[in-house]
């Protein structure tokens, strides 16, 4: 009940704040997501890290994935390709794993399983199904397009002595990962410092927390973030190591015949 | 055999060498367990049991600056048959010439095409006795000792495989699974199985396989040719007594890619069965046109679904009915359809999978059903069960000779680094 209220007052203050500065402030808004989306997800121009995901249940109950994941951005803000080679756990150990982003249309994704050789299109219409069984969606890795919500800024705060822009994020069509998300950008970095995620019923249904933010090759970088499923109470904790941005990854990469043939040069 | 031993000394040999360069070689593997019983009284295998093995696999690779190397090492006791026995399932070194060739040589899993457990234009070795028994998904596919080379170019992706060796199917034999025999016109345990008699060890009878593969759009758009055998032994000599396998070339082509929120395919192939081109030698099967149409797609989330159909057309049908009608055996029908579904359900954050694939064909009269539940304890652990179902009208038919193997299975897994 408390958070409906909560909620009901941000939205009242959004509400107020919209019709008071009128549509300038809805692009600024936009603006600053738009911003906030490159500098989280397309940071340089390519990219990679090392990857160790932990999954943990309610129960205490951990569950490891660690990869390498390899990015490279064709278009800022646009096309984007992403490569993953999975290291543990055993059982899908150097299986690899390939998107093609798509800004218009739905995105590719490929996997190999190397224990039967076999290169496996995979349906892709669904953006917000778990991603390798964690709390973060396939969206959620490689992010929501801004234009695809409306955003407001909402206010302005603090986060651990930083100052934060609080921004609420609404689908402009129907969208089963959330109705409304409350974002804290990070008025420096403009990186996210917290996310929320709300149902329709105004009930928080998962947290994106930026545990800790580093600056690597002077690029502020979370490197390590959790999701907490609210309802489930679950987390993924995601910790990026090894990070390198602009090495020079080329288009090629991503492609059947790399698929099948990791770059061993980029896997530690 | 020989030649496998050689492989078990060559992967001793590397893995003592490369143990003294720890950091680039990574060693993991399982532990399994599989048991698994027939359900129907009726079938003439000796035993009761399908399955009752335990199995260590190893896996070993090194990543070295010029290529690298992976090893893959069964050891297996198995409770049938009382044995123990070991496979070398993949043992290859792979590395790059230039810039635009790849090769991967040595014992290996080769598998292309599109269908879902439909093979027209994919002629490598498959093992259809673990695939009926509960055996994990990876051992539908048996090694082969291949050379391939892939050449990337303008054009596309041209690749060639070149086994010296034919390899053939691994085929129910009797023992955990009865089959139908031609030759006693009836389905049979083991004690009346004859072992085909592969072809000559000679040059002249090593298989070649290629494929050109293009990105067209978003399809992924094929040609193949394939040189060899027929993988089944289908044919038989009446000289020697006993099934062959008999000379195949297969034409065909595919294209496979996104549309309509799923994946759809598209693959024919010419079998071109060159011991008997005007169809008129009834101990060796006449050509047939094959062609298959799939599309799968996630029709709610965590449910993907697919479906697919296949026909099949023998070619110079009228010789084969007069000929199969005069001996008063089973007649097939000249277009031969099969319907296949896939259905995978993924629950509790995809800790669990519930898979059901079903073959059916009209034709024939025949059904095959594939049932498994996976469950993920921990990362280390997994625990699934499952069963194998057949029915046919007729004992001759590729699922219908298979009816008395109804098997239902449990598995357990240990996976370690």
């Amino acid at each position: 009940m408390k958070r409906m209220m909560q909620l009901t007052m941000v939205l009242a203050i959004a509400l107020m704040a919209t019709i008071a500065t009128g549509a300038s402030a809805a692009e600024d808004a936009t603006e600053l997501m738009k911003k906030s989306h490159l500098a989280y997800y397309y940071a340089g121009d390519d990219g990679l890290a090392e990857v160790d995901m932990r999954i943990v249940d309610k129960k205490g109950k951990e569950r490891i994935r660690n990869f390498t994941m390899l990015r490279l951005d064709n278009e800022q803000g646009g096309d984007q390709k992403y490569y993953t080679y999975f290291k543990k756990p055993s059982d899908v150990a150097r299986m690899t794993f390939m998107v093609h982003k798509n800004s218009e249309g739905n995105d590719l994704r490929w996997i190999y399983v190397p224990a039967v050789d076999l290169v496996k299109p995979i349906s892709a219409d669904d953006k917000n199904s778990s991603f390798v069984g964690s709390d973060f969606s396939y969206e959620d890795v490689s992010g929501r397009h801004w234009s695809e919500d409306t955003h407001t800024i909402v206010g302005d705060s603090t986060w651990d002595g930083a100052a934060v822009y609080i921004v609420e994020s609404k689908p402009k069509e129907e969208y089963d990962g959330f109705a409304v998300k409350r974002s804290y950008i990070n008025k420096e970095s403009l990186l996210p410092h917290k996310e929320l995620y709300f149902d329709e019923d105004g009930e928080l249904i998962k947290i994106m927390t930026a545990e800790e933010i580093k600056e690597v090759d002077g690029i502020a970088t979370i490197v390590h973030r959790t999701m907490e499923d609210v309802d489930k109470e679950r987390v993924t904790h995601v910790i990026f190591s090894d990070i390198e941005y602009n090495v020079g990854i080329e288009n090629d990469l991503f492609t059947e015949r790399f698929l099948k043939n990791p770059p061993m040069q980029y896997i530690r | 055999m020989k030649t496998s031993r050689i492989y078990i000394a060559l992967f001793a040999v590397v893995l003592l060498l490369t143990s003294s360069v720890q950091g680039e070689v990574m060693i993991d593997g399982f532990l399994q367990g599989l048991y698994g019983g027939r359900v129907d009284k009726a079938n003439p295998t000796i035993g009761e049991q399908t399955a009752s093995e335990s199995r260590l696999q190893l896996r070993v690779q090194h990543w070295g600056d010029n290529g690298n190397f992976f090893g893959r090492l069964d050891f297996l006791y198995d409770g049938v048959t009382d044995s123990y026995d070991w496979e070398l399932r993949e043992a290859y070194f792979r590395f790059r010439l230039g810039n635009n060739l790849d090769f991967k040589v040595g014992r290996q899993i080769l598998t292309w095409g599109t269908g879902d457990l439909i093979f027209i234009n994919d002629v490598f070795a498959k093992d259809y006795q673990s695939f009926f028994i509960g055996r994990d998904d990876q051992y539908l596919k048996a090694p082969q000792n291949a050379i391939r080379g892939a050449w990337y170019n303008p054009v596309g992706e041209l690749s060639v495989v070149w086994s010296p060796r034919f390899e053939g199917n691994r085929l129910p034999q009797g023992v955990r699974l009865s089959y139908y025999s031609p030759l006693d016109q009836a389905i049979v345990g083991s004690s009346r199985y004859i072992a085909p008699v592969e072809p000559d060890a000679d040059f002249k009878n090593s298989e070649l396989a290629t494929r050109l593969q293009r990105r067209i759009s978003n399809f992924a758009t094929a040609l193949y040719f394939y040189r060899g055998f027929y993988k089944n032994p289908v044919g038989f000599d009446m000289s020697l007594g006993a099934p062959i396998y008999p000379r195949l070339h297969v034409y065909g082509a595919s294209t496979r890619g996104p549309i309509a929120g799923g994946i759809l395919w598209i693959e024919g192939g010419y079998l071109d069965s060159r011991d008997d081109p005007d169809g008129d030698e009834p101990m060796i099967p006449n050509s047939s046109v094959s062609t298959l149409v799939g599309f799968e797609r996630q029709v709610v989330q965590n449910l993907t679904i697919n479906l697919q159909w296949q026909t099949d057309m023998m070619m110079d049908y009228e010789t084969y009915e007069q000929q199969a009608g005069a001996q008063g055996g089973y007649v097939r029908d000249e277009i031969r359809h099969l319907l296949t579904t896939r259905w995978t359900k993924l629950l509790n954050s995809e800790l669990v999978t519930l898979s059901a694939f079903v073959f059916y064909s009209p034709t024939d009269e025949d059904v095959y059903a594939k049932l498994s539940a996976e469950y993920k304890y921990t990362d280390q652990i997994t625990l699934a069960a499952g069963a194998n179902l057949f029915e046919g009208s007729y004992v001759e038919t590729e699922f219908g000779q298979f009816q008395f193997n109804d098997n239902v299975w449990a598995k357990m897994t240990y996976g370690f680094f």
